[in-house]
């Protein structure tokens, strides 16, 4: 026991000492929360932005129709009339992010009755609202159009019913409120991803690190039982892998109030009993974390093997939670055992609101302990043979 | 006081030791001599519990190695072949772990410390990183470290290896007062004129055999050699032919 508090305590303070390494593992814990706000910010300004917004459309040749000039003020579309004689050139230039472009013979064969084609420009490869505002310009010259057929089928005495046999009437009920939670959805994996890079360098460093830098075997000659050692070692990840969980909670609620959810009629906050909470109900996963990243790390030679083999490994507890997403299992039951799914599912439901199912909480904790402390036993069996020194 | 008796150890196909049997007694240095890859640190890995033999038997102060391996470690202060020291800790950092790790606390502790660093001449030194430390202020560090709870027996393995003149001069004073405080000191080495007026009794290696075990006297008048290297040539030629 005594030996077990010596060793975690110098690992601990040797992994403080290496700055570097310390803020590149922590920093996805400071880091993501912020990030993960900012981007939901985007999606809701974006979401809530299809509200009929107005946009402006360039036109080249406006004079040519008059009609439908007015047809798109009266759609909200706020119109910049020009002329260009390379329209092409316009918007892939920037100048013009959408133009429709009217040939001068438009009045003429609106006359005869003939199909006139209009022409529109613009760059889809950009982030922002182009792709939209043009569909709404297509809708919106549809509508013109067929606005037009139906009174021209009249005026020759035809019922323009026949033109619609068949018509389709849209209902999405999605919420904009419900497309935020789908990003909610993400979280869950950024808590795992956490915890893993919290004690990543750690454990390779007081593994394959101590095994490269030939400190191993002054140490195992040491009055210190392999269980003792194991443990410390183990320990130390934990207690960086926590600490990596704490800052994340912390940047969470700091970063949560930031989102504009209001503007969907949603709250979403983060108080310090939830994250305490959270914080406990993530523990078990913190230490498995630890024991895993420690024992495959131990089978790596140098620090570089031993990176390598986790940055593999560290995707692994992600797994379960995309099989049960693509495969839409809902987790529940035994699947409550499965170290990181359960956390993720147990947190998930907590970000909703949802009371605290202590069954499931019950199978969490005790699968993912049971994990740990098979791999604990893993570790311990390999510091126990002499291979470990070779 | 060490006692080996017929120890053998494999690895794989590769005997590294087939029969090596020697006593090292306390307030004496015994020199394990021998050509490389003779088994002097499969030895001395095995002494220091890190290592299992595959038979045989050694003991410290009357402990086996592989039944009591916790008292043995408790009674050892080891230098291994490979001393590595953790590279963001001070010197005094990498002597204190240890020492904690024997279970010495705070003042305790520091006074082994303060000791060791006053002892070791390592003050310019001992507050600073040991990375970028040269290899005899690295050795220095690593044989405080073995010695931070005062062990009866030590064990030195190559403790001499890339040192220069001065180092190993005063590497060799440190050792020389280590025996005189009446410690059991065990040390290898293949390089004779390093070691030749250090020893008092010598145990020669060869192919994981012990060869001869005794006093320098003894092994010059077995030999008929008076110089240790002629000796020790006699002795590891005898059973190469």
């Amino acid at each position: 026991m005594n030996g077990f508090l010596v060793v975690l305590a110098k690992e601990c303070r040797d992994n403080i000492r290496d700055r570097r390494t310390l803020v590149s593992s922590l920093s996805l814990a400071v880091l993501g929360p912020a990030l993960f706000a900012a981007l939901m910010g985007l999606v809701l300004d974006t979401t809530l932005g299809e509200a009929r917004e107005p946009f402006t459309l360039a036109v080249s040749g406006a004079v040519h129709a008059p009609g439908l000039m007015q047809h798109l003020e009266r759609q909200n579309v706020t119109l910049e009339r020009i002329e260009v004689d390379d329209p092409q050139g316009a918007v892939a230039a920037g100048a013009h992010s959408l133009l429709l472009v009217i040939d001068a013979d438009y009045p003429e064969r609106f006359a005869a009755g003939e199909i006139n084609a209009l022409a529109l420009y613009y760059d889809s490869s950009g982030m922002g609202t182009t792709r939209r505002n043009a569909m709404l310009t297509r809708q919106y010259v549809s509508a013109y159009s067929q606005k037009l057929g139906v009174l021209r089928l009249q005026l020759r005495g035809v019922d323009p019913k026949i033109l619609t046999p068949v018509v389709v009437q849209e209902f999405d009920t999605a919420s904009p409120a419900a497309r935020a939670l789908t990003l909610l959805a993400t979280l869950p994996y950024l808590l795992v991803l956490v915890i893993f890079m919290g004690g990543f360098y750690l454990a390779i460093d007081a593994t394959a690190g101590e095994r490269e830098h030939g400190s191993l075997e002054p140490l195992l000659s040491q009055p210190v039982s392999r269980v003792g050692l194991v443990l410390g070692k183990i320990g130390a990840a934990s207690a960086f892998s926590a600490l990596s969980l704490a800052l994340f909670l912390t940047s969470l609620a700091l970063s949560l109030p930031l989102v504009p959810l209001h503007k969907v009629g949603m709250s979403l906050e983060l108080g310090l009993v939830d994250a305490a909470v959270m914080f406990a109900l993530c523990l078990p996963l913190v230490v498995f974390a630890a024991a895993m990243l420690t024992v495959v790390a131990s089978f790596a030679r140098t620090y570089k093997e031993a990176q390598t083999y986790l940055t593999v490994v560290i995707l692994i507890p992600t797994l379960p939670l995309i099989v049960t997403q693509v495969m839409n299992l809902r987790t529940e039951g035994l699947l409550m055992l499965v170290p990181s799914l359960s956390q993720a599912s147990l947190v998930a439901a907590a970000i909703r609101g949802e009371a605290l199912a202590w069954g499931d909480v019950a199978l969490a904790t005790l699968g993912t302990l049971l994990g740990a402390a098979a791999l604990t036993a893993l570790a311990v069996a390999m510091y126990r043979r002499e291979r470990i020194l070779v | 006081m060490i006692r080996v008796e017929r120890l053998q150890k494999s690895f794989g196909a590769i005997a590294a030791l087939k029969d090596v049997s020697f006593d090292a007694r306390d307030g004496r240095i015994t020199a394990l001599l021998g050509p490389n890859g003779a088994g002097k640190s499969t030895t001395l890995r095995i002494l220091a519990t890190v290592l299992a033999a595959d038979a045989g038997t050694a003991a410290v102060d009357g402990l086996d190695v592989a039944t009591q391996p916790l008292a043995v470690r408790a009674r050892i202060g080891v230098l291994p072949h490979a001393a590595g020291l953790y590279a963001r800790l001070t010197a005094r950092e990498n002597i204190a772990y240890f020492g904690a790790l024997h279970g010495l606390r705070k003042a305790t502790l520091r006074a082994r410390v303060d000791d060791l660093v006053e002892r070791l001449d390592m003050g310019e030194f001992a507050h600073r990183r040991v990375d970028g430390f040269s290899q005899g202020q690295r050795i220095r560090v690593a044989l405080a470290r073995a010695l931070v709870h005062d062990p009866r027996n030590v064990i030195l393995d190559e403790p001499t290896n890339g040192l220069d003149v001065m180092a190993t001069r005063a590497l060799r004073a440190i050792i020389t007062e280590l025996r005189d405080e009446g410690r059991c000191v065990v040390l290898s080495s293949h390089v004779m004129q390093e070691i030749g007026n250090l020893c008092d009794d010598v145990v020669i290696i060869g192919h994981g055999r012990a060869l001869f075990g005794g006093s320098r006297a003894t092994l010059h008048t077995t030999t008929g050699e008076a110089d240790l290297e002629e000796a020790f040539i006699r002795i590891i030629g005898g059973d190469a032919s």
